[in-house]
């Protein structure tokens, strides 16, 4: 198993699903959520796509609890973020690489985490190793280079073993081994039962990790369908994702002439 | 199964507070700070005529406490702020959803170590006074001496608290530089603007920080017209309250 313990025992009765119901964020005048209703599954890998700007980290950032809803819920195992009594242990997440105090070492950043879910010192050591940080965990997480920062994101994720994994474009600045190694462990991660939902702008990436994709342009829900549908029209991937966001994008540059 | 509660949280703080550097420069600072100026204030007063008297000897050597404050409610704020600057509010707030829990377990850690270094520096400018003053006609000051230990003693209170404002102005504006600012006006403005007051400077002055510190907290007796030492710091922890109170209700309502 990629985490290293037995079944996630937080992850008993209820399936660990993430629930979007009319999902709706405005910040002035401008909607970054617009009625988001999503059911991210089990098992699989959900890919969350969507151009720049189009609401995926706001919609993150509204499940873990750290934004409020102007209107409608997202529900972890059946319950608000706030409501749950161990959250590192529910639902792991990466949001931005690099939110470390530059000062502080990984493992006391960890075991900072570890505390306050009561999650044993042992778990902290576990997932260092996990993601290959043991050597440098002593090291001030200022020194890392942004492939350890972001290993450093994913054992923070890992860190509660937990059913629910909610990751923020993790693949952002890796070189090809450090992609292939999120890859796998988001795959295995999911092919243990959990739920894994993965936000990213790479659609190439996503097609060789994700089965199921939920797109999303300017907050709203533009299709909720696996990798193998999107294409069944004899599309690639790419101009697929293309067509769906055309209506959708905020910026576009134009060719040169 | 009963879930998170502030214990883990305090645990949490514990180990953030201890594994930066920040921390422990800063408390260095304090406890250097007013040691040195318990030094200084000593030998000045060595070959001083007439001789100095106990409370001029202890008054004096306690004054450090105004770099010490600024020192420690720095670090009250850097325990808030430097999570909003880097990021880390936002894996602290996933880990504990409920954010006042953590606001209470930033106050009792925050708080408990700025009284231990607090009452360290306060007697750091005492001994540093004291020493510089062996073998000269000056006469002693004793710990056992209820008037001293009370001024040490709540000269360290008084460090507490302003490290506890610090963590309340750090929850309100969220910015290091700006919190920082913030809190070094609170301390210097009310004090140069008491000028203003003219005949009524000492109504107004009692309830000024920087002028309790050195006129009704860390001195063996309180200039007529201010509050005892007791009730000075008791109005520092009171005005650490307010702050902390607000920042409690903006953390509910803003985006973390």
């Amino acid at each position: 198993m990629v985490s290293g313990l037995p079944r996630p025992s937080a992850v008993p009765s209820v399936d660990p699903v993430i629930e979007l119901r009319e999902l709706t964020r405005r910040y002035g005048n401008r909607t970054a959520v617009d009625r988001l209703t999503v059911r991210v599954q089990p098992g699989v890998v959900t890919g969350f796509l969507g151009p720049n700007g189009s609401g995926k980290s706001t919609t993150m950032r509204m499940i873990l609890g750290l934004d409020a809803p102007d209107h409608g819920e997202a529900l972890v195992d059946g319950v608000r973020y706030a409501d749950l009594s161990w959250p590192l242990r529910a639902v792991g997440a990466l949001l931005d690489a690099g939110a470390f105090h530059p000062g502080r070492s990984g493992r006391a950043h960890l075991a900072a985490l570890a505390a306050s879910n009561d999650i044993p010192g042992a778990r902290v050591e576990r997932v260092l190793r996990v993601v290959g940080l043991s050597d440098v965990a002593d090291r001030r997480a200022g020194t890392y280079s942004l492939g350890m920062r972001q290993r450093l994101g994913i054992a923070v994720a890992l860190l509660g073993d937990p059913g629910v994994l909610l990751l923020d474009e993790p693949v952002n600045g890796l070189d090809p081994e450090g992609i292939r190694w999120i890859r796998d462990l988001l795959r295995g991660l999911a092919a243990e039962g959990r739920t894994v939902f993965v936000s990213s702008h790479l659609i190439a990436e996503m097609a060789l990790t994700a089965d199921r994709l939920v797109v999303i342009g300017r907050g709203r829900l533009l299709a909720e369908t696996t990798v193998a549908e999107l294409v069944a029209g004899g599309d690639n991937l790419e101009d697929a994702f293309l067509r769906l966001t055309s209506q959708v994008t905020d910026h576009r540059g134009t060719d040169v002439s | 199964m009963s879930g998170y509660g502030f214990r883990h949280a305090a645990r949490m703080e514990r180990i953030k507070l201890t594994s930066v550097r920040s921390t422990w420069w800063l408390a260095t600072a304090a406890v250097l700070s007013m040691a040195a100026a318990g030094v200084g204030v000593g030998i000045g007063y060595r070959a001083h005529t007439p001789v100095a008297t106990t409370a001029q000897i202890l008054n004096n050597s306690l004054s450090g406490a105004i770099l010490a404050q600024l020192l420690l409610g720095a670090l009250g704020v850097l325990a808030v702020t430097g999570e909003y600057g880097t990021g880390t509010i936002r894996s602290t707030f996933a880990a504990v959803p409920r954010r006042r829990t953590v606001l209470a377990a930033k106050v009792a850690v925050g708080g408990g170590a700025a009284l231990v270094v607090g009452l360290l520096a306060s007697v750091a400018g005492y001994l540093g006074g004291q020493l510089a003053i062996r073998g000269t006609a000056i006469p002693a000051a004793s710990l056992g001496d209820p008037q001293i230990l009370r001024a040490v003693l709540l000269t360290g209170g008084y460090l507490a608290a302003a490290a506890l404002i610090g963590v309340g102005v750090g929850t309100v504006v969220r910015h290091s530089g700006a919190a920082i600012g913030t809190l070094f006006a609170l301390v210097f403005v009310p004090s140069f603007a008491i000028g203003l007051f003219g005949e009524d400077g000492i109504a107004v002055g009692r309830f000024v920080p920087l002028l309790m510190l050195l006129n009704s907290v860390a001195v063996t007796t309180p200039t007529p017209g201010l509050f005892a030492g007791w009730i000075s710091v008791l109005l520092m922890c009171g005005y650490a309250t307010v702050a902390i109170l607000c920042g409690g209700v903006l953390l509910r309502r803003r985006d973390a």
